[in-house]
């Protein structure tokens, strides 16, 4: 009997679970229901919802791969052994994992601000003009260079650890036959690495179109930064400062459905190549 | 996703942190030929990326020690007299305009303490379940917890918050931390590191003794699996005090604020004009004083963090 019960419990967990997603599906539908698809149809039909949109695929495209790339190279680095005080910068590069996304912000946009912001400042005494960080034109750049120090450490040793987990064999037998050094990198370790890259290259595109946190803290001094300037601020405005609710649960939806559908685009034409199973 | 169908016996417990006892510069100009000029180069990139890390955490340091005139006024990157370390602490401490800032540091470590810890009881019991018991429909049910990985947060957001709404939830502590307990990602690392550490004999075994499989899971499976647990752990107490998206949809009372929440209103008070211009230094102390419980854990449970469990179902 006891057995039955544990069991139950452990079929009850993850079912609970099922069940508490399928509810605010089902909530989703039948509080559309009501009023048929014509939420759905006039999100798709917004200009406001789509700029926003766009926005946050130029945000994914640029902060992303930029990530990606100085992270594969420290991680490699670290990995090879190149990098004296391995150790000692791996965990200075992780150091921002444990800041939270609005003190990220917060110091960043203290830094940058005009008038009083250090950076500002420093401009000022090389006789340079206002950037204007906030501005139109860098505004963009400024929320991905945020990103990229928010997140670049955790993906370093999310692909240290998946390098160090390379057969040594491999690499073994690779010195032997006299490969380079720059060939053991991307010939070798990072191909055999590839499906935690595909992983990683998904979690963080996913978490850049939900961008959300740091826009809406910048906005007081960026005005710039309009109500749709990202899909999810976009919605969070419609639901808490219009009260249309189903109007942005049915944004939501469609956002998770681009996102559902740029993923799962992404891993389908990994797996053609053959990099994953 | 694919993770869903690799094999379990991919992720042992790896103890990558001992291999590096050589000397990790010579080894790699030995081994694999390196130039000095590269090595030379790559440390230029360690340094040039600490000091871009470093940066904000420095500065937020050095502005919590200033007056808010010095603050708008002296260099950013260094100390001003007069230094006013302790008298901004006390200032955060005791400042009551939109709630206490000590109620948020309590309230954040209830909501990464409960998140904490209901993740990872509740991911170690459907791993080892996922794992260890075969039931009818079990790949249905694992495929259709990971799927739950592609739905961004944004989705549940409002709808949460609705239904909260209709049964009385929002606005209050467990409505904030249930949500956190609920980690799809701490299911699958519980499932494959079960999967590859409590050997099926050791259970037929206890099994035979008479043990219940309560006992079981609690006396045999629970022991074995503690490196994933202070894993889970770790990375769901991070995620629940950094969390600001969906206590910020779901919560409105000030007094349940998390820090992030406080931090939010009082950084928005820096730039509004009209208010409290000690706000400015208020929110940069504030904001270093959030960052040293995380970093806290972070020294004294870093033996315990097995980083690899993340990725190694996957790269094996």
């Amino acid at each position: 009997m006891p057995f039955f019960v544990i069991f139950f419990m452990f079929l009850v967990v993850p079912l609970g679970y099922s069940i508490y997603t399928s509810f605010f599906t089902t909530r989703m539908i039948g509080g559309t229901v009501f009023t048929g698809f014509s939420n759905y149809t006039q999100a798709l039909e917004s200009g406001a919802f789509w700029s926003g949109m766009a926005r946050v695929l130029l945000f994914a495209a640029i902060q992303v791969p930029i990530m990606i790339v100085i992270a594969t190279f420290f991680a490699a680095m670290f990995d090879m052994g190149v990098s004296r005080f391995g150790g000692f910068f791996r965990a200075i590069f992780f150091l921002p994992y444990a800041v939270p996304g609005v003190v990220a912000t917060a110091m960043w946009g203290g830094m940058l601000q005009t008038r009083v912001g250090v950076f500002v400042r420093i401009f000022e005494d090389l006789g340079l003009p206002d950037p204007n960080f906030f501005g139109a034109s860098h505004l963009l750049g400024v929320i991905v260079l945020i990103a990229i120090w928010e997140w670049t450490g955790f993906t370093i040793i999310l692909l240290y650890t998946a390098l160090k987990s390379v057969p040594k064999e491999v690499v073994e037998s690779a010195i032997v036959d006299g490969a380079k050094f720059s060939r053991i990198i991307t010939r070798i370790k990072l191909p055999i690495i590839r499906p935690a890259i595909i992983l990683v290259v998904i979690i963080n595109v996913i978490g850049a179109l939900q961008l959300f946190t740091e826009p809406y803290l910048l906005s007081p001094m960026a005005p710039n930064i309009s109500a749709n300037y990202t899909p999810t601020l976009y919605m969070y405005n419609e639901a808490f400062s219009a009260q249309f609710y189903s109007y942005a649960a049915a944004i939501a939806v469609v956002l998770a459905f681009v996102i559902i559908l740029i993923s799962t685009a992404f891993l389908l034409s990994q797996r053609r190549k053959g990099a994953i199973t | 996703m694919s993770t869903a169908t690799m094999p379990d016996s991919t992720a042992a417990p790896r103890t990558e942190r001992r291999t590096h006892k050589e000397k990790p510069d010579a080894s790699a100009l030995r081994i694999y030929g390196v130039r000095r000029r590269t090595v030379n180069l790559v440390m230029l990139a360690c340094v040039v990326f600490a000091v871009f890390t470093l940066i904000p955490i420095w500065w937020i340091i050095v502005s919590s020690t200033k007056t808010v005139p010095n603050f708008n006024s002296t260099f950013g990157f260094w100390f001003a007299r007069p230094f006013e370390l302790l008298s901004n602490l006390k200032e955060v401490f005791s400042n009551q305009e939109d709630g206490s800032y000590l109620q948020w540091l309590g309230n954040t470590a209830i909501y990464a303490g409960a998140g904490g810890v209901g993740a990872t009881v509740l991911s170690a019991m459907a791993g080892y379940g996922f794992a260890r018991f075969d039931f009818r429909g079990k790949n249905a049910l694992f495929v259709f917890v990971m799927g739950a990985l592609l739905i961004p947060l944004v989705a549940f957001a409002v709808p949460l918050y609705l239904v909260y709404a209709k049964v009385g939830l929002d606005s209050t502590m467990p409505g904030i931390f249930i949500p956190f307990m609920v980690s799809p990602v701490s299911v699958y690392l519980m499932r494959v590191y079960a999967g590859a550490s409590i050997p099926r004999e050791l259970i037929d075994a206890a099994r035979i003794d008479g043990a219940g499989e309560g006992r079981i899971f609690l006396r045999v499976a629970w022991p074995l699996m503690i490196p994933a647990l202070i894993t889970v752990f770790m990375l769901n107490v991070v995620s629940s005090w950094n969390n600001f998206f969906l206590p910020f949809i779901i919560n409105n009372n000030n007094n349940l604020y998390p820090l992030t929440e406080g931090m939010q209103v009082w950084f928005w008070h820096t730039n509004i004009s009209g208010s409290s211009e000690n706000f400015t230094v208020l929110t940069m102390a504030g904001c270093m004083i959030s960052i040293l419980p995380l970093l806290l854990m972070f020294i004294a449970l870093q033996r315990y963090w097995r980083g690899g469990l993340l990725l190694g179902g996957l790269t094996g």
